[in-house]
């Protein structure tokens, strides 16, 4: 069961924001900051991409869930642009160049780029005493969509600022079986 | 020494991280997606080290362990987990299995290269071997003997070459020599107490940085049995007592990749030399017959048409020798290369028995051959095929092909 402890909005907004700290310093050398929090437990429908910025835009989204005494599934959206970014900062190549290797490129390195972030996370619960194991990576794209859980599960969504990108963390937990 | 890194990732990304962190160092990396890719590549490869994933499609990182844990062949490559899947239960879990480290992504670059180079020597690109090892190179070489006068055979009759024996009575002394550097080639005896050959034998196969080192066993030459035993448990050579220096030596030079070519063809002053030693052995005939048509072809790709065959320190001839000698002249005459054969009073004699020699005749020395040579004009018309005397030089041989 979880503990009120490791899972109180507190405790998740600072282990998520370390987490993202840790990941996106270590392999892209940037520093992210977060800019706002909220707890949605009671409305699934809210769409994390609320209007304030960039609706529209093009989005690519990396999805890693982890399964054992907690589960859940979280949602890092990353502006197309700043995927680009990250993509080439990780594999050593310029932007251009990614875009000239296609989109598999840029899924596979957002998806490793989320499956560290989730990872770490994971790994600061499983500590606790909450042992749960990580899912293979998978990628949204798209424009103006939303992601509704059920309602069974606790989400949280924490806006961050990156490299002049607006990121959002889409966290959605329930209790393991 | 070239090694060989698995990384089993399903990410493209942490593939590349990975090459990207090896490129600079003399590595070679080989890739696969998933356990069962990783199991298959390990097994036709038997790669230095692995790097595994956990989280994988198809056949996860901890399947693909258990099952190369359970292979002989492949059990003792050591394993780091590269993953994202860390915390402490997990990782204790993983350490069970038998692996050399740990990595928790995400990781810097120089943390990855910390961690194997624990394991592995990760040279530079710079610092690798540019070029093969010549005869004339040093290398370091133990050997593992508790008779005194066995090493000092060793060091003596090797001490016209540049390596350096070090000699060593005891398993410990040898193990911790070996923790120092890495020796190019080690010889063990098989006569140390306690079977303290056979037992050293597997501790240094089983270190990583060894792997490629050649080891040779010293056996005495009646104990057939010992001979036998070192051939199944995979030395690469049995030297037997007493010791053939010579025999040794071509053995060691040949285990090290030496270019032993220096030994027998020198290009320099604007001529092409080929120097027969002493003891012309057929290991040795071979020797200087695989490298002669690249050596001449590398003469007359920089510049020289002048080849001298110096035979002075042969004490006898043999069909071998004669048939190397013909293959010699033979293939300067195609290169249209002017040749002098020199040679000592006793070669010049026996030439005459020979249907095949009893034409050839010889300078007495380097410096007349080379003078000869040097007078003859490139543009010399080559008509003749055999060498001819000259009137000034009434014991030599020379060539205008």
């Amino acid at each position: 069961m979880l503990t009120a402890d490791c899972i109180s909005e507190q405790s998740i907004r600072e282990r998520f924001t370390s987490s993202i700290k840790e990941v996106f310093s270590t392999m892209l050398g940037q520093h992210v900051e977060i800019v706002e929090a909220a707890k949605l437990s009671s409305d699934p429908a809210w769409p994390p991409l609320d209007g304030k910025q960039g609706q529209h835009d093009p989005y690519v989204v990396g999805t890693v869930g982890f399964i054992g005494n907690i589960n859940g599934l979280i949602y890092l959206y990353l502006p197309e642009k700043f995927a680009h970014f990250a993509t080439a900062h990780m594999l050593g190549m310029n932007e251009s160049e990614v875009c000239a290797e296609g989109v598999a490129v840029v899924n596979d390195a957002i998806g490793e780029l989320t499956n560290m972030t989730v990872g770490v996370f994971k790994n600061g619960l499983s500590d606790l005493g909450l042992a749960c194991r990580l899912t293979i990576p998978s990628i949204l794209r798209g424009t103006n969509f939303t992601i509704q859980p059920t309602s069974s599960a606790t989400r949280w969504i924490l806006y961050y600022q990156c490299a002049g990108q607006r990121l959002v963390a889409d966290i959605i937990m329930k209790p393991g079986e | 020494m070239r090694y060989r890194i698995l990384t089993v990732d399903d990410s493209k990304t942490v593939r590349t991280i990975v090459r990207k962190a090896i490129k600079s160092f003399d590595c070679e990396i080989l890739e696969a997606a998933n356990g069962v890719e990783g199991l298959a590549v390990a097994s036709k490869e038997s790669p230095d080290v692995i790097l595994l994933d956990v989280t994988m499609p198809v056949m996860d990182g901890v399947e693909m362990l258990t099952k190369l844990k359970t292979d002989p062949r492949l059990k003792a490559i050591p394993v780091v987990m590269l993953t994202a899947e860390g915390g402490r239960d997990n990782v204790l879990k993983i350490a069970k299995l038998g692996i050399r480290d740990y990595i928790v992504k995400p990781f810097k670059e120089d943390v990855l290269l910390e961690r194997l180079g624990r394991i592995i020597d990760l040279k530079p690109l710079s610092e690798a071997p540019s070029k093969i090892k010549s005869i004339l190179d040093a290398c370091e070489v133990l050997v593992v003997e508790d008779q005194p006068v066995i090493i000092q055979q060793i060091q003596e009759g090797l001490g016209h070459t540049k390596w350096k024996i070090h000699g060593m009575s005891m398993l410990g002394e040898a193990i911790d020599l070996c923790q120092k550097q890495t020796p190019d080639l080690i010889l063990i005896s098989l006569s140390l107490p306690d079977d303290g050959g056979v037992k050293l034998f597997r501790l240094l196969r089983a270190d990583m940085k060894l792997r490629s080192t050649p080891i040779f066993a010293l056996a005495v030459k009646t104990d057939s049995v010992a001979q036998q035993q070192a051939q199944q448990m995979g030395f690469a050579a049995v030297i037997t007592k007493p010791i053939e220096i010579p025999d040794l030596e071509s053995k060691m030079a040949k285990a090290m990749n030496l270019d032993t070519s220096l030994r027998y063809f020198a290009l320099d002053e604007g001529f092409f030399t080929l120097r027969l030693p002493e003891n012309c052995s057929p290991t040795v005939i071979n020797e200087v017959t695989a490298y002669l048509d690249a050596k001449l072809a590398e003469a007359v790709n920089g510049g020289l048409s002048r080849a001298v065959i110096d035979v002075q320190e042969i004490k006898s001839l043999n069909m071998t020798i004669i048939k190397l000698l013909l293959q010699t002249m033979q293939t300067c005459r195609e290169l249209a290369m002017h040749f002098a054969l020199v040679g000592n009073a006793h070669i010049i004699t026996e030439c005459k028995g020979f249907e095949d020699t009893r034409d050839w005749s010889f300078f007495e020395s380097m410096a007349e051959a080379r003078t000869f040579l040097s007078t003859a004009k490139p543009g010399t018309p080559r008509a003749k095929t055999e060498p001819q005397p000259t009137p000034a030089a009434p014991v030599s041989a020379i060539s205008t092909p």
